[in-house]
């Protein structure tokens, strides 16, 4: 077993998410297709594409919650899917924020962030809360300590998930969709989080159609069709002059509302 | 003797009613003189004795029934074969066959194969072990029920099974099964009528005693079904109870 971020043998580092000729298949669909991409550390990555493109797959292979079935993808130094890496241990890395928020219901705001660090980051109680309140204030919620999550509003909760992640003191961040579920008021309350993260110099990859904050803190924008990345560059890059005809039609699409 | 013909009346209706009202009450007024009170008094300790019996050993069982339901949940969610066959196999067993089939083939099968049990122990074995297989399914539901998002939640902070299954599915589970465990309750206290099928001296024992010492079996089955009423509505107030302390205890999801 390799201790976090040590290097496998075999392996020279390059970035911190490093996919490598990945492919996935859910059945005959070819999910991901040959995907070559590195993250390097504290670079801010958006992830975008029409929906079945698989965005939301990439991401979730990161941290093992798909399984690739062939090519190298490598993380803080560990090879994904090898039986050498310990994923649970590459998990407590890698905080991963949901669409759908997935918050524990039976657990208070303050609790949900705790849970983690206090099991499996070994933290001492009191250390953890009081890690926990100062989170729980940095994304505006320091009133709603003692909250559930069913008492909370979708951006609320969504603020709680990614203070819950940011507890275990990740070295990476991924976002799936984070603000889809969400209100359209509730939307900026989220992204400002995310914007505050990002400045703090988070490795994060972030699928989303938010494409003002893709300007505000990506350097780089992936588009995915259909399991392969398609084009990447630049927000500026991307947004204003994209280069593939599939891109063109996918902006003009979002751009229209 | 009644003749209902000399009773005057002035609606026709009515008056094409009362014979079949006075021959619905009549062997209602002859049931209730025959029905002797005073002996149902007088058995009152045997009531008493096997009431506080029932309840002791449905109690047991239940808790027996609960160990047997937690080991074969967890057999049965496990994903290699080696312990779901045969937890699939047992639930199934148990489930097609009838309570009485098995209390028998415990009572009169298991000392032909050198196992001889006082007939209380048997029956509290034959009632955890049958309603152990429909707790199992009550429970599996209950943390099939907890949404994919919770599982993947506590994955993803690089909780081990052991750890989400404590912190996240279980507790969860827990307020879910709670209301069908104690409907299951419900029907092991029924069922433990059975037993007195080999002479355990429960609740329904008491009145088939009643009805073969005296011959008075409308007395000795309508009072054991009065106590098995007031069983019921005890539980029914456990669960109602329960429902609401598990609605103020914080999660509303």
């Amino acid at each position: 077993m390799t201790k976090a971020g040590m290097i496998q043998p075999g392996l020279t580092k390059t970035g911190m998410i490093d996919f490598r000729g990945v492919n996935k298949w859910f059945g005959a669909l070819n999910v991901l297709r040959d995907i070559t991409l590195s993250v390097e550390p504290r670079e801010v990555v958006v992830v975008c594409g029409p929906s079945g493109s698989g965005k939301s797959t990439l991401i979730r292979c990161i941290n093992g919650l798909e399984t690739i079935k062939d090519g190298d993808l490598v993380v803080d130094g560990q090879r994904v899917g090898d039986p050498a890496t310990n994923m649970t241990q590459l998990r407590t890395e890698i905080g991963f924020v949901f669409q759908s928020f997935n918050l524990y219901p039976h657990k208070t705001a303050l609790e949900n962030v705790t849970l983690a660090p206090i099991h499996v980051r070994k933290i001492p109680r009191a250390e953890a809360e009081h890690a926990g309140r100062e989170l729980l204030a940095k994304v505006g919620l320091a009133d709603k300590v003692n909250a559930y999550p069913a008492q909370l509003s979708g951006g609320q909760q969504q603020r709680v998930a990614i203070a819950r992640c940011l507890g275990m003191r990740p070295k990476i961040m991924l976002f799936d969709e984070p603000t889809s579920a969400l209100d359209p008021e509730m939307i900026s309350e989220v992204l400002d989080v995310m914007v505050a993260v990002a400045e703090e110099g988070m490795t994060m990859m972030v699928v989303t159609h938010e494409m003002g904050f893709a300007r505000k803190v990506a350097q780089r924008v992936v588009f995915m069709d259909a399991g392969a990345i398609v084009e990447s560059g630049t927000p500026d890059e991307f947004f204003s002059h994209p280069k593939t005809d599939r891109s063109r039609a996918f902006l003009s699409k979002i751009l229209r509302h | 003797m009644v003749n209902s013909h000399s009773i005057p009346t002035h609606s026709p209706t009515a008056y094409c009613l009362l014979p079949t009202a006075y021959s619905l009450l009549t062997p209602l007024r002859a049931m209730l003189e025959n029905f002797s009170f005073r002996t149902i008094v007088e058995y009152l300790p045997l009531f008493g004795q096997g009431l506080v019996t029932t309840v002791w050993l449905s109690a047991l069982s239940f808790v027996g029934a609960l160990v047997v339901g937690i080991v074969l949940c967890a057999m049965n969610l496990q994903r290699g074969w080696l312990f779901r066959a045969p937890a699939k196999a047992y639930i199934d067993a148990v489930r097609a066959t009838p309570l009485l089939a098995q209390l028998y083939f415990l009572y009169f099968g298991l000392p032909r194969l050198g196992f001889v049990l006082p007939e209380l122990v048997v029956g509290i074995l034959a009632l955890s072990l049958n309603s152990g297989a429909y707790i199992s399914e009550i429970i599996r539901a209950g943390i099939l029920s907890i949404p994919r998002g919770q599982v993947e939640a506590s994955v993803a902070s690089g909780m081990t099974y052991t750890q989400r299954m404590r912190l996240v599915v279980l507790p969860q589970a827990f307020k879910v099964t709670i209301p069908p465990l104690l409907g299951q309750a419900i029907v092991l206290v029924k069922d433990s009528a059975l037993l007195s099928l080999i002479s355990v001296a429960e609740l329904t024992r008491a009145g088939q005693l009643l009805a073969s010492d005296r011959f008075m079996p409308a007395e000795g089955f309508l009072t054991i079904a009065a106590f098995y009423l007031l069983l019921y509505y005890g539980l029914k107030a456990l669960a109602v109870l329960s429902g609401r302390w598990l609605g103020t205890a914080g999660a509303r999801a």
